[in-house]
């Protein structure tokens, strides 16, 4: 390893403005491959981020199991992702709320009900629900069926277009809750018999399931196997 | 090899391993890893007594947020009304308790824990408790806080405020209470505390 000197001044005077500093890695020259923490006997402890070296066990800041790479991580992901693919079916499927109209009961899914809001003119909030509740759960388990597919299989996709999608996958995961939300202020507030009712049905416990199983399924993934595997093929990220 | 010995000027990506050199930022900006583009660190910026007087000021809306009515609506003369947590109580009591639960969470229980904690820990620096017990509790409060902020979702919950009342106006005359006004409040104060909060920095506390 040579003793490469830093180059950190020629950016700091640049992005005194912006907001975003791209950090030179230890490897400033390019023909060098990048550094792994893996390769320098150093890693991170997963719940701190204190820097360890790989040969101990535990973190010298929070004294929590370091691990250097965790490649079971995989398959629980995948576990996580296929029960939460079966459950999202299962939601699309079945009948979300149950509202009672005038004695008449009618069985909503989630994708009636959307249809429901264009057909009343309400297409602002008809947009909001679709995102929420159909295009939010579909991209994230595409999206990280994708992410688990290109790790296990070595498939040559860019690396870095893989890592912006995961970010965006953990990012908008949370915004699913908002059906749930609405299911429940709903039902809270629309009781009065046969006049007016609006019940939970079984989807609504189906859907709440896959929002947690795809946000565990994004917690549990060790990203940093995506770089290491597709390391060894060679491509450029 | 001998140049990473001091472990303080390297720092690892903690998606993908790669070794990066730190080095001071400028303030209110960010370093990015060159190769994954993920956010490594923040220019630390954390003022305690912000944070106190956020956390302060979270406690006591939470309180109005909670227990008022967010909605109400006007149906044949009879008026109904709906608090954030009978919402989630009465989704568990028709059986649905897995989504009652995740909106309870959601809503009420983490952004609570995430205040009381946010201010334990505040409390703990501010009044440099060194003692071995306060020295744990401190480690665990920071060891939950990932969790814990991920499980708040107050952001979700104000625009399922709109949205509701939109549904719900095709069926008849909805109005936000007051409710709505301090839960939205309580957004705004805890997306600033948030803001405000950095968990590399609070981690540097236990160091020294």
């Amino acid at each position: 390893m040579p003793n490469t000197p830093i180059s950190a001044t020629n950016n700091l005077s640049t992005t005194s403005e912006a907001t975003v500093v791209d950090c030179n890695d230890v490897t400033t020259t390019k023909t060098q491959p990048h550094l792994q923490g893996q390769k320098i006997g150093l890693c991170l402890c997963p719940v701190c981020r204190k820097l360890n070296l790989t040969s101990n066990n535990h973190c010298r800041r929070c004294f929590s199991q370091l691990s250097n790479r965790n490649y079971a991580s995989i398959q629980q992901s995948w576990a996580l992702l296929i029960t939460a693919t079966i459950l999202l079916v299962v939601a699309n499927i079945y009948p979300i709320t149950l509202l009672t109209n005038r004695g008449v009961v009618t069985n909503d899914t989630i994708f009636s009900g959307i249809s429901h809001l264009v057909q009343t003119g309400m297409f602002p909030i008809a947009i909001i629900v679709f995102t929420a509740s159909i295009l939010v759960p579909w991209l994230k388990i595409i999206g990280l069926a994708t992410y688990l597919t290109a790790i296990s299989f070595n498939l040559p996709v860019s690396k870095r277009k893989l890592m912006v999608g995961f970010h965006i996958i953990e990012w908008i995961g949370r915004w699913s809750m908002l059906d749930l939300f609405v299911i429940s202020l709903t039902v809270a507030l629309v009781n009065m018999g046969q006049l007016l009712d609006a019940k939970p049905a079984p989807a609504a416990t189906a859907f709440a399931l896959v929002i947690l199983l795809t946000q565990l399924a994004a917690k549990v993934l060790d990203t940093r196997l995506l770089w290491d595997r597709l390391e060894q093929s060679d491509d450029t990220n | 090899m001998h140049e990473f010995d001091d472990h303080d000027s390297i720092i690892l990506c903690h998606s993908c391993d790669l070794a990066v050199r730190k080095r001071a930022l400028p303030s209110s900006s960010r370093a990015i890893c060159p190769r994954c583009h993920t956010v490594l660190y923040d220019s630390p910026y954390c003022s305690i007594n912000g944070m106190l007087a956020l956390c302060i000021a979270a406690l006591i809306i939470f309180i109005p947020a909670n227990l008022l009515p967010v909605l109400e609506i006007h149906f044949l003369g009879s008026v109904r009304t709906t608090t954030v947590i009978q919402a989630a109580v009465t989704v568990w009591a028709e059986g649905y308790w897995v989504v009652g639960l995740a909106v309870m969470v959601a809503a009420v229980i983490a952004p609570g824990l995430l205040i009381l904690s946010i201010l334990t820990q505040v409390m703990i620096v501010k009044l440099k408790l060194h003692s071995s017990f306060w020295q744990r509790a401190y480690s665990t409060l920071l060891k939950n806080h990932g969790s814990i902020s991920q499980m708040t979702m107050l952001e979700i919950y104000v625009i399922s405020f709109l949205v509701s009342a939109f549904q719900l106006s095709d069926f008849s005359d909805v109005y936000f209470g007051m409710g709505t006004f301090s839960f939205t409040m309580l957004f705004v104060i805890i997306l600033f505390l948030q803001r405000e909060y950095n968990l590399e920095h609070m981690w540097s506390y236990v160091d020294a």
